[in-house]
């Protein structure tokens, strides 16, 4: 892009910065209604900062649920479905980028539709799925439906397609063939592709909220997001906005940070979902 | 593969010959044995379940009860006289005209800002994009508390500006709209990462040459920039219409589909079906019926591709 005369580049600040404060704004608000006192909401005017700054509402909710437990139960389904899914992605791209077999590219096809169905559009047949399988209430039935991932296999398809033959060729010469030139040669280069994958699931399933509703009953398996959702849904918490957004921002918080950190690492990785998908 | 020395002792011809049909057995299903995992998951969760949801569309199930009664089009026929299931359809609709081209337009506007070499522009994208990281149910948290009435932070302002107080959700015109507003902004900086990709790859020559020519800013979007990101548009539009057709997390924790119904959606719709009344048949004819609306919006969207976009990013 040419550069851009002065007034222009004024101009184009201001925009941003409007935009910027717009979508900042709410999380501000939040954030300020986390730590204020219950009653303190209820002004008909608005007070920005919180008249005594309290860490109440935060206990409030680890008394009023199993938070750390929502907690657990989140880390171990998004952080167990990215654990197969690298086994299974990596498994199956190497096949498609760099192996020739009769009825390649009709499984390609069929590989695609995962990417071109709506996911909600299958809920009820995945539920009796899991029920038959005696799965219902379980953290594997939230996780069993992502286990194989159409978009991870075509981001490492297109990596290990890049590799040159000349360098799997030399590498067999060396005695660093098949399942070694996997591990030793092509994983290795294409480790920003597994970067991008891995936050992008991650960040999807930390997210997600309706599929672990229908197939969760109880405490036993249910992630943050449902904690959130039904804790908002009882008579305590939708009287309760302090607590509420107390509530919120402890899901949201880590992810939050690790996002402003890495901000660009995450950016690109979506970036790359948008291309991929 | 690395050919190696097997059997060097005089009687093992034959388990020579037999170890070589099996490798070269392996060989073959080498490949196969790789996409199996794959395979094995999508096969239950994907491509089953599209077929099953046919076949079930054409019973009438209560879960209650394990008997299964074929009835044809029955299903079918129910959701055509149904005015619900056509109320939902045209929320639906509207929901996605609400949507789409308005984020798309400002994504693309914020991506084009963005694309210039300004300072503080990290800054600027992290604040733009972060809504994308948040879960929706925490997003509809934070609206919900936005939107309430008397104490919430848009009638404060609302009030500053003169409008009256507005019960936003419980409203029957306006329920959909604050469901819009919401969805507009969680999904626009993302929309505005994927526009920035698209902008990255249009090469400066392009921009020199119109500047060259004497295009003016406004000349050089609508001539060069615009086209160059068709492709990007058009997948964007897509993705972002699918999306629309499969919001829910919003309805659920927001309206819960109402002021009446006026903010039933598809998923919700489909939710209300099979898991509150236990009508899996019914449940799964709606599905199928959005799986073709769907398949027919790509397909329609793929045939427009080739037609219109002459353009490979």
């Amino acid at each position: 892009m040419p550069r851009s005369r002065p007034l222009w580049r004024l101009a184009a600040h201001a925009i941003l910065f409007v935009a910027a404060l717009v979508m900042v704004v709410p999380l501000v608000w939040i954030v300020l209604t986390a730590f204020k006192e219950r009653n303190e909401v209820f002004s008909l005017v608005p007070q920005w900062l919180p008249a005594h700054p309290t860490f109440n509402n935060f206990l409030g909710v680890l008394d009023a649920m199993p938070f750390w437990r929502y907690y657990w139960n989140t880390l171990v389904v998004a952080f167990g479905i990215l654990a197969v899914q690298l086994v299974t992605i990596t498994l199956a791209a190497y096949a498609f980028a760099r192996m020739e077999f009769p009825g390649r590219d009709a499984l390609f096809i069929l590989l695609l539709v995962q990417l071109m169905i709506a996911p909600q559009s299958t809920v009820i047949q995945n539920y009796l799925t899991v029920t038959s399988l005696g799965l219902l209430d379980t953290k594997l039935a939230i996780m069993a439906p992502y286990l194989a991932s159409a978009f991870g296999t075509f981001l490492l398809r297109q990596t290990f397609k890049g590799i040159p033959r000349e360098l799997e060729e030399a590498a067999a010469l060396d005695g660093c063939g098949g399942f070694r030139f996997l591990f030793h040669v092509a994983i290795p280069l294409a480790l920003p592709g597994y970067l991008a994958f891995g936050l992008v699931s991650l960040t999807y399933h930390w997210n997600e909220f309706f599929w672990p509703l229908v197939v969760t009953e109880t405490t036993n398996a249910r992630t943050l997001t449902l904690g959130l959702g039904i804790f908002a849904q009882t008579a305590e918490g939708s009287a309760d906005w302090t607590m509420l957004m107390a509530m919120t921002l402890m899901v949201i918080a880590v992810p939050l940070v690790l996002f402003l950190v890495f901000q660009k690492r995450f950016i690109n990785s979506f970036m790359q979902s948008g291309l991929g998908g | 593969m690395p050919d190696q020395t097997h059997g060097s002792g005089a009687g093992s011809a034959s388990t020579w010959e037999k170890g070589r049909a099996r490798r070269r057995a392996l060989a073959l299903a080498r490949p196969y044995l790789y996409i199996l995992p794959t395979f094995f998951f999508l096969f239950v969760f994907t491509h089953w379940p599209i077929l099953r949801t046919f076949y079930v569309s054409f019973f009438k199930w209560n879960m209650a009860s394990p008997r299964m009664e074929f009835v044809g089009f029955a299903n079918y026929a129910q959701a055509r006289s149904a005015p619900l299931f056509w109320e939902v359809l045209r929320n639906n609709i509207v929901f996605a005209i609400g949507t789409v081209p308005l984020t798309l337009a400002l994504a693309l506007a914020l991506a084009l800002l963005i694309n210039q070499k300004l300072r503080g522009l990290a800054i600027y994208r992290a604040l733009l994009f972060y809504p994308t990281m948040i879960p929706m149910a925490a997003a509809a948290m934070i609206w919900l508390w936005i939107l309430t009435p008397n104490y919430g932070l848009l009638n404060f302002y609302g009030k500053w500006l003169g409008l009256p107080d507005i019960h936003w959700l419980g409203h029957s015109k306006l329920a959909l709209w604050a469901l819009v507003l919401v969805g507009v902004w969680k999904r626009v900086g993302y929309y505005m990462v994927i526009y920035l990709a698209g902008l990255q790859v249009i090469p400066d020559y392009l921009h020199e040459a119109a500047i060259i020519e004497g295009a003016n800013p406004w000349q050089r979007f609508w001539r060069v920039t615009f086209p160059l990101l068709s492709p990007t548009t058009f997948f964007v539009g897509l993705m972002a219409v699918i999306d629309s057709f499969q919001a829910i997390d919003q309805v659920y924790l927001m309206t819960g589909g109402g002021p009446g119904n006026a903010t039933n959606l598809f998923i919700f719709y489909i939710y209300q079906n099979a898991f509150r009344f236990f009508d899996m048949g019914y449940g799964s004819a709606v599905s199928a019926i959005l799986f073709l609306i769907l398949l027919g919006l790509t397909v329609l969207a793929f045939r427009t591709l080739h037609r219109r976009v002459h353009y490979a990013a």
